[in-house]
């Protein structure tokens, strides 16, 4: 499939705050209900669409056990974005956020988007950070926020589709170099096609918005 | 220098000194000398000792080394020699002749010595860390050793080198720059030490494939001119490989980034036959081999379906059949091409249809599998490309009922196509020719075509043959145990065990899970005697696999019997085996197949792939049934008639269990939905209930809120009424000081809205009642003048009526006076009839007027009432001006009252706003900073409160 854009993204965070299960909502729509922990990195890819451009996400979803640190470290340089995630009901997760964002600042390039995620919503009862906490987190450090479920699909698709704006936006403000592959954002073979098209396809839209 | 020469030169005078001494002195110099060109000279000596004297200079030099490689960084040719040297010595592959003929075990103590050497150097981690941070200097001289170096360290000790260079930060990310080296030796060995490195290191495969190797790999390969490229492409394509194999993450990597598109032009090789050098032949099967490794039976069946689907759409599969059909292709190319077309299309549904329908340029143009069988059943073609024209014609099967049918088609009475050559008639060629390869090939043929297929199982069962003239047709089963029974006499070029193993294969497939089949083949009576024959007889080494394939068919026709055949019921079949076999010695003979040699190395994987010929024997397919059935038919020998009976039963009460199970299963079906549905409506009215409940502690919290209001104001109402001064309340009342000043402000504003009001509606008033005076006055003068006529009328009335009067009394005194006269005169009839007359006209006279009186009198009465009621009106006209003018006293004294308020509150504010600048100016005074004013103000206000309170309360 022609994308207009190629977005790497990675995410991180503790072992078992459901890294891998968002990856498989997002991929493949299912939820895996056992642990598999993973081993070093597992891939994943998907197709999505913004502002009308195809935009292929090429996903790296990382361990999250302490032994695999240094493996993962080798991906933040060349990831335009990172999923934070923290598990709702384990508050020791949350707390070691600013490790990971330490990490992640150190080894990544400096335009590296992180969207912050408390994942694991859907066990209400057995919460143990508030909402307003991670917010507050992500204030504080310019990040985006939201929380998700992998086990109930809530807001994974936009957790992923948000990253992808901010990635997209900063590359309309002309703040990454996207001739530079280590940024981890790759221009589609035929971008400059798909441009023109859709600039008709829109115009045509506005047209029709105005007889209607 | 002159030493050197005496090591390396001609012989001089005098006691040579040894290799070690040499070697010890130019560690000396290297790890003292202050000197940076005496450093690099002793360490360039040792570099080229460094060959012959391995093992001194390896031992005595490797820290000074390492420390030279720490500190002279900024002169980059010591930095060469120190790592040339470091590679002489770690490095095994010696291409060069040894000196002599020495024994032969020199090169395994060479490896021994570079593993030892390898050890000590990555003894120190930080040793090949530091080896990395040296690979970024671009300097020829220093990278260049460098990456044969660390290439060689890993050839060595491959996974510590791997493991250290994982964790070392950005190691694996830093050696990937070298492919992007514009010096081709770099690059080129930049390569080889990314083969080794990826070697079997699934987490460094990832991280080089993170970082683009693939299209940078891809990339050199087309630069390189793809198949036609030289060595380079083979080893992109070698380190493709390692990239790739067994790694799912990488493959599926490799198919999202649209890399398999890529790859197809790799195959458009075509007929122009510029010749196959060797290097395009390793490169084009390297490059089969790619396309494999994403295609693999052994891979998870969604990736490999991903990936074929897009072979096929990417028209890769396409090339690669014009590859199949084209002429001059280098055997062992074809056979791999075969192969991977294979893989391709297995348990793939379209691209197994394309397949179908691909033909071979041939005159008449026949089906490609036609051609391919033709080779398969053909002795004088190579082994290989027999097995995999064998395989192509498996996975073209697998999970292909339509393909099965179509094949089996083609031996059909009806649908036989005299003219042409068929698939199914070479196989039946191939099953009965003089060639045991053949015949094994064609046997585990046909029976893929029945794998899993009932259909076609009894289909087959319909095909005759006809074997010599005169003699009646024989069906295809018959014939395959004919020819098994023939032993020893059976003639064959190749190994007679290899058919037998073929055709008991095919038949074990064929009857298995087909009760009909069983019955076919027990119908034959020669069939069990045979079989039982074979189990019983003592036979050789080589024959015993036969005996256990005879005895899983045996069992297969117990297993699947539907006991129509009386003489071979699965009771009788039993006893037979009983009586002439012995179930133990059935057993073991059963038990043969799978602990034979071969069978587990079939097992692995679906390619038929055999070292040699004999040993093509287990057919991949097969073993799973053999899995399948062994433990089944075991069961069932050894099993008694009683037990059987006993299992019998308990088999029916199990399904009289059964149903009653299903029946409650049912019932508890039913009530879980109704559980679901209760459940359901407990939700809907507990949230019901929730939201009632909100609602009325909504409610509750207004009213109280209301409450506190009314508090509030009772508060304030009995702070109004009350005196001043009480402290306690004063402190309360002051907590409330600001609020109140904001009431205060809203009431000043209320009071002027309201004087508004009133002085708009005093206006209004003002002018309806000047309006009303203007049209009341006339109105009054009217009716004044009105009954002043009416007097005058009812004036003029009174004395009509009084002149009236006095002419009737006088008339009545004339008629007195007449009556008296007329009493005299009684005898005067005439003038007494005039005078009648005189009367009669003046009573009717009087008559008239008394009538007239009275209407005048009801006049004048009607007219007083109307005064009456105009009096009236005059006077309610009157005492509404009257009410109005008190209305508006009333206002103008509202309007005063609240002017004045008004007044109060202003000057309430001018006071506090005069307290605020008295404050500000002593803050000022005090040196405070004045801040925002309206802070200060509140701020003000709380200070002054008891003060404030005091005033308002005075104003109220
Ligand atoms: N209830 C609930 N469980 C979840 C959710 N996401 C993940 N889980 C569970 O949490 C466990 C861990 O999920 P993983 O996705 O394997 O965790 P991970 O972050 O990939 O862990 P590592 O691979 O070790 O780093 C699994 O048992 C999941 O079923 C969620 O949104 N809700
Ligand atoms: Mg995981």
């Amino acid at each position: 499939m022609a994308y207009a854009y190629l977005f790497k993204y990675i995410i991180i965070g503790d072992t078992g705050v459901g890294k891998s299960c968002l990856l498989l909502q997002f991929t493949d729509k299912r939820f895996q209900p056992v642990h598999d922990l993973t081993i070093g990195v597992e891939f994943g890819a998907r197709m999505i669409t913004i502002d009308g451009k195809q935009i292929k996400l090429q996903i790296w979803d990382t361990a999250g056990q302490e032994s695999f640190r240094s493996i993962t470290r080798s991906y933040y340089r060349g990831a335009a974005g990172a999923l934070l995630v923290y598990d709702i009901t384990r508050r020791d997760t949350f707390n070691h956020l600013t490790t990971w964002l330490e990490d992640a600042r150190q080894h990544s390039n400096s335009n590296m988007v992180i969207m912050l995620i408390g994942n694991k919503s859907d066990l209400e009862s057995r919460r143990e950070v508030k909402k307003e906490e991670g917010e507050a987190f992500a204030r504080e450090h310019g990040l985006i926020f939201m929380e998700t479920s992998a086990k109930t699909a809530s807001n994974v698709e936009e957790a992923f589709i948000n990253t992808a704006k901010e990635i997209y936006e900063k590359i309309q403000e002309g703040v990454f170099d996207i001739n530079n592959e280590a940024n981890g954002i790759k221009i589609g073979p035929q971008h400059a096609a798909t441009n023109s098209t859709m600039g008709g396809s829109q115009g045509g839209q506005q047209a029709g918005g105005g007889c209607c | 220098m002159d030493f050197l020469r005496g090591v390396m030169g001609s012989k001089p005078a005098g006691p040579q000194p040894t290799g070690a001494e040499t070697i010890q002195k130019l560690c000396d110099r290297v790890a003292s000398s202050t000197l940076l060109e005496d450093r690099r000279d002793a360490v360039r000596a040792l570099k080229s000792l460094s060959k012959k004297y391995r093992l001194e200079v390896g031992t005595m030099s490797m820290d000074h080394l390492v420390r030279i490689l720490q500190t002279d960084r900024s002169d980059t040719e010591i930095l060469g020699y120190a790592l040339d040297t470091l590679y002489n010595i770690v490095c095994n592959d010696e291409e060069e002749e040894q000196d002599d003929s020495e024994e032969e075990n020199q090169q395994k103590q060479e490896d021994d010595l570079g593993a030892q050497f390898t050890d000590k150097f990555i003894q120190e981690p930080e040793n090949i860390t530091l080896l990395l941070t040296l690979l970024e200097e671009f300097d020829f001289h220093v990278r260049w050793p460098g990456v044969k170096l660390l290439t060689a360290l890993l050839k060595s000790q491959c996974a510590q080198v791997q493991g250290i260079v994982l964790v070392s930060p950005m190691g694996v990310s830093r050696l990937m720059d070298l492919l992007a080296d514009s010096r081709e030796v770099i690059r080129n060995d930049g390569l080889l030490l990314l083969q080794q490195l990826t070697k079997g290191n699934a987490a460094i495969q990832k991280i080089v494939a993170f970082e683009n190797a693939f299209e940078r790999l891809l990339d050199i390969i087309t630069e390189e001119g793809s198949s036609d490229g030289g060595i380079v492409v083979e080893d992109c394509l070698l380190l493709l490989l390692n990239l790739l194999k067994n790694n799912s993450s990488n493959q599926n990597f490799f198919k999202e980034g649209s890399y398999i598109q890529k790859m197809k032009p790799w195959f458009e090789v075509g007929d122009d036959n510029s010749g196959w050098s060797a290097q395009k032949v390793t490169n084009l099967h390297l490059m089969l081999q790619l396309v494999r490794v994403l295609v693999s039976p052994v891979n998870s069946p969604g990736a490999t379906a991903s990936c074929q689907k897009a072979m096929f759409q990417c028209g890769l599969l396409q090339q690669l059949c014009t590859i199949l059909m084209a002429t001059g292709v280098p055997a062992d190319i074809l056979t791999e091409t075969i192969n991977t077309v294979s893989e391709v299309i297995r348990g793939s549904e379209v691209n197994q249809d394309y397949f179908a329908s691909v033909n071979a340029p041939s005159n008449p143009p026949r089906p490609a599998i036609v051609v391919l069988l033709m080779s398969m059943v053909n002795e004088r073609q190579p082994f290989v490309l027999r097995c995999a024209v064998l395989y192509c014609f498996q996975c073209f099967l697998y999970k292909n009922q339509k393909g099965q049918g179509e094949i089996v088609a083609t031996l059909l009475p009806s649908t036989i196509d005299a003219n042409s050559i068929s698939a199914g008639q070479l196989l039946c060629g191939g099953l009965f020719s003089a060639d045991s390869l053949s015949n094994w090939c064609a046997a585990v043929a046909l029976a893929h075509a029945l794998q899993d297929n009932l259909t076609q199982k009894e289909q087959l069962l319909r095909v005759q043959l006809a074997t010599s003239l005169g003699k009646p047709p024989v069906s295809l089963l018959q014939q395959c145990t004919n020819i098994l029974s023939q032993g020893d006499k059976l003639n064959r070029r190749g190994s007679r065990v290899q058919t037998k193993v073929g055709l008991l294969m095919l038949l074990c497939t064929w009857i298995s899970n087909c009760p009909i089949a069983v019955m076919h083949f027990l119908h034959n009576q020669d069939n069990v005697p045979f079989l039982t024959g074979q189990i019983s007889e003592n036979l050789g080494e080589d024959e015993r696999l036969v005996q256990g394939l005879c005895a899983l068919l045996l069992g297969i026709c117990i297993y699947y019997n539907d006991n129509s055949l009386e003489n071979y019921t699965k009771e009788k079949l039993k006893q037979l085996i009983e009586k002439r076999i012995g179930k133990e010695n059935f057993v073991e003979k059963l038990a043969f197949i799978t602990k034979h040699e071969l069978y587990s190395r079939a097992a692995q994987k679906p390619q038929p792939a055999f070292s040699t010929p004999e040993h093509m024997l287990f057919d991949h397919e097969f073993t799973k049934l053999v899995k399948e059935l062994e433990g089944m038919i075991t069961k069932a020998v050894l099993r008694s008639s009683e037990e059987e009976k006993k299992e019998e039963e308990v088999k029916k009460t199990l399904e009289q269990h059964d149903s009653i199970v299903t029946q409650y299963k049912e019932l508890i079906r039913e009530q879980d939905s109704q559980i679901n549905e209760l459940k359901k409506q407990v939700t809907a009215l507990t949230s019901q209930t929730e939201n009632l409940e909100s609602t009325i502690t909504q409610q509750l919290s207004q009213i109280q809120q209301h409450k506190d209001q009314y508090n509030i104001l009772k508060l304030k109402l009995g702070k109004d009424t009350q005196q001043a001064g009480n402290q306690a309340e004063a402190a309360h009342v002051n907590g409330l000081q600001p609020e109140e000043l904001s009431q205060l402000r809203e009431r000043l504003e209320e009071v002027q809205r309201q004087n508004q009001l009133l002085q708009t509606q005093l206006t209004e008033k003002d002018s309806l009642i000047t309006s009303l005076k203007a049209e009341g006055v006339p109105s009054v003068e009217d009716s004044t003048s009105e009954v002043t006529e009416l007097r005058k009328e009812v004036e003029g009335l009174k004395a009509q009526l009084q002149s009236q009067t006095a002419e009737i009394t006088q008339l009545q005194n004339e008629r007195q006076e007449l009556l008296r006269g007329s009493e005299p005169t009684v005898a005067v009839p005439a003038e007494e009839s005039v005078y009648k007359e005189k009367i009669a006209e003046l009573e009717s006279r009087l008559s008239a007027q008394t009538t007239e009186n009275q209407k005048l009198k009801g006049e004048v009465k009607t007219l007083l009432e109307s005064k009456e009621s105009m009096e009236k009106d005059l006077a309610s006209a009157t005492s509404t001006s009257a009410i109005l003018q008190a209305e508006k006293n009333k206002l103008q004294q509202e309007v005063q009252e609240s002017k004045k308020e008004q007044d109060d509150l202003l000057m309430l504010l001018a006071d506090q706003d005069q307290k605020i600048l008295n404050l500000k100016q002593r803050l000022k005074d005090l040196g405070e900073p004045i801040e925002d004013e309206d802070e200060l103000d509140s701020r003000d206000q709380f200070e002054d409160d008891d003060e404030e309170e005091e005033e308002e309360e005075c104003d109220e």
